[in-house]
Formats: C-alpha cells, structure tokens, sequence
C-alpha cells in the first residue's frame, strides 16, 4: 500500500463512519443516507482493490490510475446532487400543498365564523345564473 | 350554471378596490373570490373591507399557484364554472358574459380571451414582447393542435370538466402557455374569443426581469417535457 492508497481507505472508513454516525444522531434520515453509504462502500472498495481500479483506468484509457478514483468520486457527488435536487422539488410540493391547505382551512374557518354570526346570504350576494 | 370570479392578486391594493365594483355593476350574479399571493403592501388589510370572498397565501407561490387554491375552492363550494381575471384591472368586466357563453353551450372546457385573434398588433404590446408572442403562439399552435393566438392571456375561463382536472393539475408559476400544452394532452377543449383589454390602469406587473427569464425557462423545459407527459388519471 503506498501512502496515496492508505489516505483513499481512511478518507473512505471516515465517510462511511461519519454517514452512519450521522443517522445514529438522527440528524440524517436513513433515506437519504443510502446513497452516501453506496458512495463511501463504492470508495473503499476502489481504494483497497488497486488492481480493479487499475483496469478501469486502463479501459478509459487513464494513464494515472488514481485519476480514474477522482472520475469515480465527481460521478457520485453529480448523482448525489442530482438525488437532492428531487428531493427539494419533493419538498418545495409539499410546502406549496401545505400553504394552499392552510390557506383554504382559514378561509373556510372564517367562513364559517362569519356563517355563524349572520347567515351566509348576507355576507356574500349568493345568486346562480340559471343555464340558459 | 353557478359561477365564481376569481382574481389572483398580487400587491393589487390600488386596482382591487375598482375591479371589485366594476364586476358588480356589469356582472352582479356572480361570486367574486380575491387569492392574495402573499401581497406585503395594503391588498392584505383591504381584502375584509371588500365584501367578497377572499383567501390569504401566507407567502407567495406564483400566479399559478394562486389560480389552482381559487380552483380549489370553487370546488370545494360546489361551483360550475370559474373565470379567471387579472388583478390589475385591465381585463373589463363586460367581457364575462362573451367568456361564459361558450361553457354554457358545452362547446369548450375553456375558454380564453385573446388580444390577437384578428389584429396584426396591438398597439399597447411593446414589438419585442408581441414577436416572442407571435412564435410562442406558433409554436403552442403545432404542439397542440389547436389555434393558440394569445399564449400569455391572463383571461380564462374554465367550466365543470376543466374545474375538476385542474383544481388538483393546474400549473404553478406563470402558468398560461402551459396550461394550454396540459389541456391539450387532456382532451379539455380551449377555444379563444377575441377582446379587447385596458391598459393596466394601476398598481406595477409583478414580472420582474428575474421572473420573466425564470419563467422563459421553464417554459422551454415545459414546452419539450409536458407532450411527453401522460394525461392526468384521476378525473373524478
């Protein structure tokens, strides 16, 4: 083990500990933890398999084998990004469902106040137009 | 055919006030319900003091968004049909009868009022803006198959079959030319009347360059990504 390969396995074993540790304290929830324990796992493997590592570089024709683990770390973090992406698009319809619902209930519950106070027919004019 | 007119405001304090008895006088039938978009200036004290039906989004989600809670609670109310007017006040109250007419004789699901069916140019349309909306329109024409000459009206109106898919489906943001790509894919029938409208008489637009290019965008993504979409399933 050179000393490039023994900082890639430590850096990996940090990770993967940190992730775990993090969803320990709930601070992370198991859902969203997936992909960076895939990401940290998919890291040590690399790192202590030097010979796999060496072939990938050597299939995209990499000269510097460890230059293939960097590709490998940039492809995770993109996929990462993109996977919290979703999840805030998720979110952000969520936070819109749940201001148009409080914003209806508070409608209704004023409506409702006002229905109790005086009928309806003499808050709002409540006339239809007869289909023609 | 019990009608609801709904108006999405936006910091509207200075035209709501106008617009409110302008519908009274030329359209007196109808349930006016104000959406405030999260407004920070004087629309959130004036809404009690207008006598209309009114709901308050604590922040603001976009004129799309603002549409569909309308939408919702038309729903939720039992109505027929809703119109949808701006709330600058350039879109007149005298046009509601022309709006409603097509839904009441089942020959559309919506109906849109158009500044361009017939005029080359309006003439209170900046050229810039009026050629994005002459390719916009073009282009919305070929998706959807249908004549699209005003793809950024604010002029809707949408009756039962449309109320039902939309008070869940309606898009956010500014939502009118992809409204019109989401009817299509859904089998709603839109059909465009011609009016005319008023200069915006008071207030400010709440398209900011920032918005406009923001909406510009999506628009582009919307315009690959809605024809791919499946229809909406749920159309109870």
């Amino acid at each position: 083990m050179d000393r490039l390969q023994v900082a890639a396995v430590a850096i990996s074993i940090a990770l993967l500990i940190g992730v775990l540790e993090l969803v320990r304290r709930k601070k992370l929830t198991e859902e969203y933890s997936f992909v960076w324990i895939l990401c940290a796992l998919a890291l040590l493997g690399l790192s202590m398999a030097r010979g796999l590592l060496d072939r990938i570089a050597l299939g995209l024709g990499i000269h510097y084998p460890p230059a293939a683990l960097l590709l490998v770390v940039i492809l995770f973090v993109f996929v990462a990004s993109v996977s919290f992406s979703v999840v805030i698009s998720r979110q952000r319809q969520q936070i819109d469902r749940l201001i148009e619902d409080t914003a209806l209930l508070d409608a209704r519950l004023r409506e409702l106040e006002d229905a109790a106070r005086a009928p309806e027919d003499e808050i709002y004019s409540k006339s239809t137009v007869e289909d023609r | 055919m019990r009608v609801l007119i709904l108006i999405p405001a936006f910091n509207e304090a200075a035209a709501l006030p106008g617009l409110v008895a302008e519908i009274r006088s030329d359209a007196p039938v109808h349930d006016i319900l104000v959406v405030d978009d999260g407004s920070d200036d004087e629309t959130r004290a004036l809404l009690p003091a207008l006598g209309v039906r009114w709901i308050r989004l604590p922040e603001r989600l976009g004129p799309g968004a603002a549409v569909r809670v309308g939408l919702r609670y038309a729903r939720q109310r039992g109505f027929d049909a809703v119109v949808r007017l701006d709330g600058d006040g350039q879109h007149p109250a005298r046009l509601l009868p022309a709006l409603i007419e097509p839904l009441m004789n089942r020959r559309a699901d919506v109906v849109i009022g158009s500044r361009f069916t017939h005029a080359r140019r309006s003439p209170s349309t900046p050229r810039g803006r009026r050629v994005v909306q002459r390719c916009l329109g073009m282009v919305l024409t070929i998706l959807t198959r249908g004549r699209v000459t005003d793809p950024t009206s604010g002029l809707w109106a949408f009756g039962p079959q449309a109320l039902a898919v939309l008070a869940e489906h309606h898009p956010s943001g500014y939502p009118e030319p992809e409204l019109r790509l989401f009817l299509s894919r859904n089998q709603l029938r839109a059909v465009e009347i011609p009016v005319t409208m008023r200069e915006r008489p008071a207030g400010q637009t709440s398209l900011t360059a920032r918005r406009t290019s923001a909406a510009m965008a999506r628009l582009i993504i919307h315009l690959l990504v809605v024809p791919l979409r499946g229809a909406v399933r749920d159309r109870t």
